[in-house]
């Protein structure tokens, strides 16, 4: 009988020597809507940002906590004239096939994307060409001087050049596919995690890459798994149930509510992304300002950001003061955007079109469902001035082609905007800028010879200070032309368990002004 | 020619009729869903040359029969082109999602046939009784809630509540297994990793079931009216009068007669929880062809729209052959009225 006993206990410690050995690697589960883009040059959304920001290292990133950017890949940065950048690269940066980091890498992965066209590479329209002057030093030269050149490489990521000659498929030319039938499925970077396992539909498992340059700290999760598509339901309970660790934004708040009663931290990203209800400038009634006048009054913001609330600390909206986030280089500081029914009613009243007359059409994208309660609050808004409104669902591919035409672009639509560089530039322009009109981002078709300069003056003043005055008078320049409802400032509100600790998200001091980057795994803490 | 081989090739020879019928009018219908499919693989903010080159090189601009004629003489080469969603072939894709589809449907066609049939007998039995009245009410709850709801309900009560079963995926976390068949049941037992199929099967117990609920209300409340039918015929008043032992009646002279309209319908079932699968495998995050199939329309991948369509009708088209040999077997005058014709 003893002996049967000493068995079991054997058996027992070797089974909680076995638990404490599985309980040491650590495990970090999050979600994100859609499948994420592994190739670095086709990054565009959320998901694929956050792949891009752990697999890929970038020249610059932002500064932690304040504006600006610091050197990364490179160890340092000048520019005399604002055309021409020099970049010395780090000598310590290896890939993650053991290939030392070059300056034909950097020159190669910009190459790559500009003739891929695809995810951001607009950013890099203004950029002529890139040159390596040395094995460590690479040039970049601009058709013109562009002040926002150094925020867009924060997504620029150096892929390895070598690896990817190595695994070209069939296409045309030198480089045949570029890579891309590779790089879909793996990963050629310098960053702090690689891919283990991609699935599309399923999830990308990640580990840490044990020869990352600057190494990752033990506390950082050994594994990750970036899980696509799930249902909110199946997330509420994942989390509740403590198999899963991050949600992604796209909760709707209720389940974030219940996921917080629940006992879950919430975790926000801020300043990087506002909400515009945008108003078609060239048919009628809004292409007359005093009607879009009359709807910017009428909009109860207040209501808009109760309406999205978390948690009485936490809302997935916050109040706008202006066309730019606060916090944005250009943000307009003091009093948000209120309701004013009576200025509604005066402007209305100076419209050359009579309520009873109007027949405005409101619609919502039928992917993003939160827009109903918004096209609903406005319908209720815009009656009691007078104004009937039809409420319309458009799914994002008929709104997307409808809006390349102004005739068929609808009277008011619904467009969340996030900055893609930090840079207020990538926000203002491509709304405002006349020649930018007709694109999901631009349905207002603008035509403002002020704002045009402003906006180009903006792209081309180096001096930080002079060039957050401009976007200020260009903020003031749009609230006064009201081509959109500058609804709110969106908050990106994330349930997280209690096993994580992300500063970058729950710290300001600690926060990045670039959507994504706060997902760098490296940075986040395990708790056992 | 046996009847039997002439039923057969009859039915393959309508079959692939269907599926050139299928595959055009899928083409046509792919080709109009608003947006420019390149436009949207390429994302918002591509550039103009870009999205150019893409429709030129998915022959976007020619004419409708052009297009097919291009997708025609790829799929002689087994090529269903690239998706546009997953940057990969979309028969890589197909390979990879359809098992884990089939083996849901496969696994929830079973329960259908095994928890369904037996009902509907033992109601048909019992029929009048408490234990008729009990099975009716559920299987009326199962075929009038749709199975997503089924999903939700059932992940909430044995997954939240209760914590029996896992929430979401094929296989625990900590657990790999190669992937041989992708039929992660068959690839667990390939691997002799007998705990990997504990886990795979218990995984699999909640979204099947939540998937074979209708169908399963639907078989045994069609096997319950067939059967109630039968029982008034005239024979089995013979046999009955015969003294033959009630479940003899049951099973040979009331449940084989019913069963070929009922087979027919489960046939049928069956085969459309392919299609119907998507909501459950949205639920339980599980990676299958139905989950794919949305999400490729929804993002206009004109290749695999058509790619997975096709696939879902062959498999449409399989079952009911299989439903028309197993009805021919059981009923012989149907396989003999090939002969006369």
């Amino acid at each position: 009988m003893t002996s049967v006993l000493k068995t079991i206990a054997a058996a027992l410690l070797a089974a909680t020597a076995f638990c404490a050995h599985a309980n040491a690697e650590t495990v970090l589960r999050l979600d994100e809507s859609p499948v994420g883009e592994l190739d670095p040059a086709k990054a565009s959304d959320y998901a694929d940002s956050i792949l891009m920001f752990n697999l890929y290292d970038t020249l610059v990133i932002p500064k932690q906590g304040q504006p600006g950017y610091d050197p990364f890949l490179a160890a340092s940065f000048e520019s005399a004239d604002g055309k021409t950048y020099t970049f010395k690269l780090r000598t310590d940066v290896k890939f993650q096939s053991g290939h030392p980091l070059t300056a034909d890498d950097v020159v190669f992965s910009f190459d790559r994307m500009m003739k891929l066209g695809q995810g951001l590479s607009y950013l890099f329209e203004n950029v002529e060409k890139a040159a390596a002057i040395d094995a460590s030093t690479v040039k970049f030269t601009l058709k013109t001087v562009y002040a926002p050149f150094i925020s867009a490489l924060t997504r620029l990521p150096i892929v390895d050049k070598a690896l990817v000659l190595q695994n070209l498929a069939e296409g045309e030319g030198d480089m045949k596919d570029w890579g891309q039938a590779y790089l879909s499925t793996h990963t050629a970077g310098t960053g702090a995690y690689t891919v283990v396992s991609h699935n599309p539909q399923e999830e990308t498992v990640m580990a840490k890459n044990a020869d990352y340059f600057l190494k990752v700290p033990a506390v950082a999760p050994d594994t990750v798994r970036l899980r696509y598509g799930l249902e909110a339901a199946t997330v509420r309970t994942l989390i509740a149930q403590g198999e899963h660790e991050i949600s992604s934004q796209w909760l709707p708040p209720e389940v974030l509510k219940s996921l917080a009663a629940d006992g879950a931290q919430l975790l926000t990203e801020k300043g990087t992304t506002e909400f515009y209800i945008k108003l078609n400038t060239t048919k009628p009634p809004f292409d007359d300002l005093e009607c879009r006048l009359a709807v910017t009054y009428a909009f109860d913001y207040e209501s808009g950001v109760k309406m999205v609330a978390v948690s009485d600390q936490v809302s997935q909206g916050s109040p706008a003061t202006g066309a730019l986030p606060v916090g944005m280089l250009g943000a307009l500081g003091g009093e948000p955007l209120k309701r004013d029914v009576e200025k509604a009613k005066e402007h209305l009243a100076k419209c050359k079109y009579k309520p009873e007359d109007m027949k405005v059409e409101l619609t919502w994208i039928g992917e993003v469902p939160l827009e109903e309660r918004f096209a609903l609050l406005m319908q209720a808004n815009f009656a009691e001035i007078g104004i009937q409104a039809e409420v319309r669902k458009l799914p994002w591919a008929l709104f997307s082609e409808q809006v390349s035409k102004p005739e068929n672009t609808p009277n008011i639509s619904q467009v969340f905007v996030n900055t893609m560089s930090g840079d207020p530039d990538t926000l203002l322009y491509s709304m405002y800028h006349s020649s930018a009109a007709g694109t999901w981002m631009s349905p207002e078709y603008l035509k403002d010879a002020e704002v045009d300069a402003l906006l180009e003056k903006g792209r081309t003043t180096l001096d930080e200070a002079e060039r957050a005055k401009v976007y200020e008078a260009a903020n003031k320049r749009l609230i006064a032309l009201a081509p959109s409802i500058f609804a709110q400032d969106q908050t990106a509100v994330f349930a997280a368990s209690n096993k994580v600790s992300v500063p970058a998200l729950s710290d300001p001091a600690k926060a990045f002004a670039l959507a994504g980057f706060g997902f760098n795994f490296r940075l986040m803490e395990m708790k056992q | 020619m046996s009847p039997f081989f002439r039923l057969l090739a009859k039915r393959l020879g309508t079959s692939l009729i269907v599926l050139i019928g299928v595959s055009l009018l899928i083409f046509a219908i792919a080709r109009v869903i608003p947006g420019d499919p390149a436009r949207i693989a390429l994302g918002p903010n591509a550039t103009a040359e870009a999205v150019l080159a893409l429709r030129e090189k998915l022959h976007l601009d020619a004419s409708f029969l052009t297009q097919y004629g291009y997708f025609l003489a790829d799929l002689a080469r087994g090529d269903l082109g690239i998706s546009l969603y997953t940057n990969r072939p979309v028969m890589t894709d197909i390979a990879q999602f359809l098992p884990a589809t089939l083996e849901l449907v496969l696994v929830s066609g079973l329960m259908m046939v095994a928890i369904g049939l037996p009902l509907g007998i033992l109601s048909a039995r019992r029929r009048g009784t408490w234990v008729d009245h009990t099975i009716r009410l559920v299987t009326m709850l199962g075929v009038s809630a749709p199975a997503f709801v089924w999903a939700v309900v059932l992940m909430l009560a044995f997954s939240y509540f209760l914590k029996i079963f896992p929430i979401a995926g094929r296989l625990s976390d900590s657990i790999t297994v190669p992937s041989m068949t992708g039929f992660m049941l068959i690839d667990t037992l390939l691997a002799g990793n007998l705990r990997a199929f504990a886990d795979a099967v218990w995984h699999l117990i909640l979204p099947a079931f939540a998937l074979a609920l209708s169908g399963i209300g639907q078989a045994a409340r069609l096997v319950r009216s067939n059967m109630v039918e039968t029982y008034e015929r005239p024979y089995i008043e013979m046999a009955e009068a015969y003294g033959f032992p009630e479940k003899r009646i049951a099973r040979r002279y009331a449940f084989r007669p019913s069963l070929i309209p009922s087979l027919t319908i489960i046939g049928l079932d069956f085969a459309a929880m392919l299609g119907s699968a998507f909501l459950v495998e949205a639920v339980y995050a599980w990676p299958g062809l139905s989950r794919y199939g949305v999400a490729v329309i929804l993002r206009k991948d004109l290749n695999a729209i058509v790619g997975t369509v096709l696939i879902i009708s062959a498999m449409f088209l399989i079952v009911n052959i299989i439903v028309d040999i197993l009805v021919s077997i059981i009923n012989p005058r149907i396989r003999l009225s090939q002969r006369a014709s």
